[in-house]
């Protein structure tokens, strides 16, 4: 089809664009979390994650070294003196700055500030600083120092390292995803198993009471998921199942099954149908039919169907909360760790961009490794 | 590592496990019950054929049966009683209480709007996706990328949404990108175009949009009562979304913007909504894409061609050839979507709960189940939903019904 | 005195090791710095007793004990933040009756021991009253923190009375600054904050007997009384020039994130209403006592209602019945099972026994101090409503009061939703 608009130059052009400007509307967002996560808090807190290449002004609030410990006496002064960015342990450079939480810019680097008394401070852009006084003055606590400081672009991988290879946290994370393929891989493999079958009869074999079915299967598509859970769980627990990966297994399958049953059918329909036939001409069983023609014609399908309920199973956080998670915290899953965090580290951008990070790498490499098969099945499914 | 290793364990078991009674089934009915020789070969055979489907079929209608069967039927039975009086049966009472708390209308009210702009807009934007980079080179790339949000859960979009709709105080630097985009409007003439013009144009197109379909199905010749039912509903339902339309391109001509303060989107009541629906419309546009890709490609070239050579334009090629003939892979994509969107839940309850009036009947639902511990009335939301699915469910059952005959 | 025998044979039973150990699982709202304390508590009872004892967060707790408890896979201990819901199960016959014998322990060893009691007994399933539930760590909730070098740099004096409170508060307006910092988000809970304020303004403008019967539903949500102190929080949180970020930014701003406001350079904020819990959430490296303290939510002095002290409490209760269960709950009783936390972050109790000098900082005193210099102690309110009210339609109901609802319409909801709960 390509070659109906190539004539036109200027339109392709256009079209050019408008792709571009869609598909960079549809990734900014994940971007920007992308790089939010490389950041360190100050800066997520201080100037939007598109002006990350940028240097960053921010105002700081630094402290001078405790006088008790560090004052040193010159005359019948006190001094203390030292380097506001090395004490906290950041990089930059002073703009100006003040003494007074009220009077933040009262000073330009260099400037001396007069205090109370004979008490003073000089702050100078690379932080050195020096505070004299007399003995009463120079006591207690050090003196704030409030500074508006541009600081140079920093991007970081301590979010990726805290997240993963903290020891208080690492643990948690790698049981969670431990748990997360552990309910993932059986909860994709067997609903996939149990729909062929089913999907095979309901396509090619003839029976009373098959369009009811099929009918019944295309309505259970809708049925919203969480009126089922307690009625579920009760039942688990009523047969001695309760909480546990079986559970969710079960419950991951029957949730899956309409949608496996009605992709894999409208495909399977559309087989040729002179191989099926000549195939039973020879005298194949239904069985033979099914395992050693319609399953291999029938992989794209099947693997497209095995994507969405991975990526469905792995995203999942409701299910996993009603039929998985008891009481021993030995079965979280990685949704679960996430929306913990959140609920600890609510305004921590740095932890939540890192967190959901993490917990969208798995889906995505899979997402753009075996993208064509999904899109194979959704057709399908959908496309007549 | 335990655990992988019993995951391991049950996948072998459990697959062969169903591999297993596939096959031995399926052996004992040809070897044992009916072996398709001797004197009643025939007979056999035949009763052997009468079973098997249902052998097939067993384990699928067993889980379907009980993990979706009957939850519903349960869920009837509770929306019909009242657990504090220990179950008694009381009637409707239940829906009686849930049509007068404001919440659930206010619920309605808001699954009604996600219901038109949700998938209006995700199947606008994968249509358009899909016509644009059906003739570019690296289309495959734009389309994979557009796709992506797919693979996200909702948990992490909330988490970037929650990102782009970040409020600071007006005297910091905003760190949502929508507030340090809002700030750089000032009410000049740029702002007049991008808020004023561009929304209501949009909305305009829209209303037109509706009316063209509407004029579409309305034009259908027939006699049958179904049709005719069909085509007043379509009538009043697009008459009801264009006045729709036309009301709020007036409403965003005459409102005056508050320039200059930070917003906090997710708390503006009425347009929040919107800000939340966006989440569900980014990740569903790459799927009505996809879709509605194959689609197009599925459309003969002579039909094109042909009215290229009468002299159409490229726009006129793509509303009078391309979308009458994919019309009925648009209705899937948008009944699909609608599923979807009648089952929101996540995105909802993760962004706002369903406060600042934002409240869904997925999460009004959950509320009154998990939080108010109100089984009755919760069920009854359920079986609302349900109804509202029904439609739906209906067409989906006379269109494989049709493709039965 | 023999009550207390008993109780001391079943600590002597417990640590000579008789009962045979078990699985324990204990199932709170605590996450992240909490969690990690209360872990420390059970470890101590692990080694102690020899169990095998297992804490689980959850910052759905509300709903997730629910479902389980509803389902029957509860956790053998729960830690209720919300009388209220507690009162649900035990009705519902979730909850298992602690020992003989804990009633009179608690009379006799917690200051206000009656109380106490009476805030863990509830009807079971046939109506009878029973004590379920034991109260481990207490919170003060009637406390402004604030920044006392901002007040220093400002020169504010802090404040002893309502009026000279909202002096101050049109002084920080008038020197061109914003005095609070109120943030009800919350995830599922928010709006919970704001309940806080209604109960504190209620009790610095009606008598206890109104907050009683307030709280029970004798009097309605829709009662002046109670309609005016929901208007006595929108003074405060309603006015745009009184709140960090304006007034519409209340209702969405994470209350974990609010109180960082007061320590931005220049100060968003001068004041923050919150429980003694929230220094968990100042920035990192924050030194309470130094870096932020805080004052008592002073009472209208005009208004003769003595100095009332709002406060709240997690209590404990057997959600599936087994002996190491029972085990726990009289190890609580220890005074060391009070000290291992006290010696941590954010925990204050009302266990008499306990050697008060192992507080991690003197704050905590003081804390303490506001404790026992209340002329009223109020439990609060919402945590003692049924959860469809106190952890539902109030909580969404103060959202909607904050963004702008008029606050006779939002009481009215919210009596209907209790309504429908009869």
């Amino acid at each position: 089809m390509s070659n109906i608009a190539g004539s036109r130059s200027s339109l392709t052009w256009a079209v050019h664009l408008s792709v571009l400007a869609l598909v960079l509307l549809w990734l900014f967002p994940t971007v920007g979390l992308f790089v939010s996560s490389f950041r360190t808090a100050d800066q997520i807190a201080t100037s939007g994650w598109w002006a990350s290449l940028g240097s960053a002004k921010q105002n700081v609030v630094f402290r001078a070294a405790d006088p008790d410990d560090n004052r040193v006496a010159e005359g019948d002064i006190f001094v203390v003196e030292g380097n506001l960015f090395e004490e906290a342990g950041r990089t930059g450079t002073i703009g100006v700055w003040g003494t007074s939480s009220r009077a933040i810019d009262a000073y330009v680097a260099g400037e001396t500030a007069e205090m109370k008394g004979t008490e003073q401070i000089t702050v100078a852009a690379d932080g050195a600083y020096r505070w004299t006084g007399s003995g009463e003055e120079i006591a207690g606590r050090g003196q704030r120092v409030f500074a508006t400081i541009t600081s140079p672009p920093e991007f970081t991988l301590e979010n990726y390292d805290s997240m993963l290879l903290d020891p208080s946290n690492s643990e948690g994370m790698a049981k969670a995803f431990f748990n997360t393929l552990t309910v993932t891989i059986p909860a994709t493999i067997i609903p996939i198993v149990i729909a062929a079958f089913a999907a095979y009869a309901l396509a090619w074999m003839q029976f009373p009471g098959r369009a009811l079915l099929i009918a019944l299967v295309v309505g259970l598509l809708v049925v919203p998921l969480q009126l089922a859970l307690i009625p579920l769980l009760k039942l688990h627990l009523g047969i001695g199942i309760g909480k546990g990966y079986l559970g969710v297994w079960l419950a991951h399958t029957g949730f899956g099954l309409p949608l496996a049953i009605y992709l894999l059918r409208n495909y399977m329909v559309g087989l040729p149908k002179d191989i099926i036939e000549n195939a039973k001409v020879d005298g194949a069983s239904d069985f033979l039919i099914f395992t050693r023609i319609i399953l291999p014609l029938s992989f794209p399908a099947l693997a497209s169907f095995a994507i969405f309920q991975f990526l469905w199973t792995w995203n999942d956080l409701l299910v996993a909360k009603v039929f998985l998670i008891d009481a021993t915290g030995q079965t979280t899953v990685m949704t679960n760790r996430i929306t913990e965090l959140l609920g600890t580290r609510g305004g921590n951008w740095e932890i939540l961009a890192t967190a959901a990070f993490v917990s969208i790498a798995v889906p995505l490499v899979v997402f753009f490794a075996l993208q064509r098969y999904l899109v194979r099945g959704l057709l399908a499914g959908s496309v007549k | 590592m335990n655990a992988a290793l019993l995951g391991l364990i049950t996948v072998v078991i459990g697959v062969g496990g169903c591999l297993g009674y596939f096959y031995f089934s399926n052996l004992f009915l040809d070897r044992v019950l009916f072996p398709p020789k001797g004197p009643n070969a025939g007979r056999n055979i035949n009763r052997a054929n009468q079973i098997r489907p249902w052998l097939f079929l067993a384990p699928a209608v067993f889980a379907l049966g009980l993990y979706l069967g009957y939850p519903v039927l349960e869920t009837l039975r509770l929306s019909l009683t009242d657990r504090s009086q220990d179950g008694a049966f009381v009637g409707l009472a239940n829906y009686n209480q849930m049509l007068s708390e404001p919440k659930f209308w206010e619920a309605m009210g808001n699954n009604m709007l996600w219901l038109i702009v949700v998938p209006a807009g995700s199947t606008a934007f994968g249509l358009l996706a899909a016509q644009l980079t059906d003739r570019i080179s690296w289309g495959s790339l734009a389309k994979s990328l557009i796709f992506m949000p797919m693979a996200i859960s909702f948990v992490g979009a909330s988490v970037i949404f929650k990102l782009i709709y970040d409020t600071r105080p007006e005297d910091k630097e905003q760190i949502g990108i929508l507030n340090a985009l809002w700030l750089k409007f000032d009410g000049g003439i740029g702002s007049a175009l991008f808020l004023k013009a561009l929304p209501g144009l949009i909305l305009l197109s829209f209303a037109a949009l509706t009316g063209y379909v509407a004029w579409l199905i309305l034009r259908r010749t027939g006699a049958s009562a179904w049709l005719w039912l069909g085509k007043a509903i379509s009538g009043v339902f697009a008459a009801w979304m264009i006045l729709m339309a036309l009301r709020a391109t007036f409403n965003i001509f005459t409102a005056q913007l508050p320039y200059g303060d930070p917003q906090t989107w997710l708390t503006l009541p009425f347009y929040n909504n919107f800000f939340l629906m966006v989440v569900l419309i980014w990740i569903q546009t790459g799927f009505a894409m996809v879709i509605l890709s194959a689609a197009l490609r599925g459309i003969p070239e002579e039909t094109v061609e042909a009215a290229i050579v009468d002299g159409a334009n490229p726009l006129q090629v793509f509303f009078r050839i391309k979308v009458p003939q994919i019309m009925s892979t648009i209705v899937v994509v948008w009944t699909t979507i609608t599923l979807v969107v009648l089952k929101v839940f996540d995105i909802v309850f993760a962004m706002t709960n369903g406060q600042w009036q934002t409240q869904v009947l997925a999460n009004y639902m959950f509320d009154k189940l998990f939080r108010a511990n109100d089984w009755g009335v919760g069920s009854a939301a359920a079986i609302v939903i349900m109804l509202l699915v029904s439609p739906i469910l209906v067409w989906n059952v006379y269109n494989a019904r049709k493709e039965m005959r | 005195m023999k009550q207390t025998l008993l109780a001391g044979a079943g600590v002597l039973a417990l640590s000579a090791g008789m009962s045979a150990a078990e699985q324990l699982t204990v199932f709170g709202p605590w996450l992240g710095p909490d969690q990690a304390n209360v872990e420390q508590v059970l470890a101590d009872f692990a080694a102690k007793s020899g169990h095998d004892v297992r804490y689980v967060g959850s910052d759905a707790f509300e709903q997730q004990i629910m479902v389980d408890a509803e389902a029957g896979s509860a956790p053998n201990i729960a830690v209720f933040p919300q009388p209220g819901l507690a009162a649900d199960m035990a009705s519902r016959g979730f909850l298992t009756p602690l020992k003989a014998g804990t009633g009179d322990w608690i009379r006799d060893n917690y200051a206000a021991g009656q109380s106490w009691v009476d805030l863990g007994t509830y009807a079971d399933k046939d109506g009878n009253d029973q004590l379920y539930g034991f109260f481990y760590k207490v919170d003060v909730k009637s406390l402004v923190w604030y920044v006392p070098e901002n007040f220093e740099d400002a020169g504010y004096d802090v404040p002893t009375t309502m009026e000279e409170l909202k002096a101050l508060t049109d002084q920080i307006v008038a020197d061109g600054e914003t005095p609070w910092c109120i943030g009800l988000g919350s995830g599922g809970a928010t709006g919970w904050p704001a309940t806080d304020w209604v109960e504190d303004m209620l009790l610095r403008t009606q008598s206890p007997d109104i907050y009683d019967k307030w709280v029970t539903n004798e009097l309605s949500f829709t009662d002046a009384a109670i309609v005016g102190a929901i208007e006595e929080f929108g003074a405060f949180a309603r006015n745009d020039a009184y709140v960090a970020g304006g007034a519409g930014a209340v209702a969405s701003t994470d209350f974990r994130d609010s109180p960082k406001g007061m320590f931005d350079s220049p100060p968003q904020c001068y004041m923050h209403r919150q429980a003694s819990f929230i220094p968990a959430f100042f920035p990192e490296g924050t030194v309470v006592g130094e870096d932020a303290d805080f004052f008592y939510f002073p009472a209208y002095e005009g208004k003769d209602l003595g100095t009332p002290v709002l406060g709240a409490g997690t209590l404990w209760a057997i959600t599936n019945e087994n002996q190491a269960a029972h085990d726990l709950i009289a190890y609580l009783q220890e005074p060391a099972a009070h000290e291992i936390w006290m010696g941590l972050q954010g925990f204050l109790t009302p266990h008499k026994g306990v050697d008060t000098s192992k507080f991690s900082d003197p704050t905590l005193k003081k804390m303490n101090d506001i404790l026992l210099g209340a002329t009223t102690f109020r439990f609060d309110g919402s945590d003692l409503m049924p959860g469809g009210v106190g952890a539902g339609s109030f909580w969404t109901g103060m959202v909607d009061y904050a963004g702008g609802k008029d606050a006779a319409a939002v009481a009215q909801e919210i009596q209907d939703s209790w309504d429908a709960l009869k």
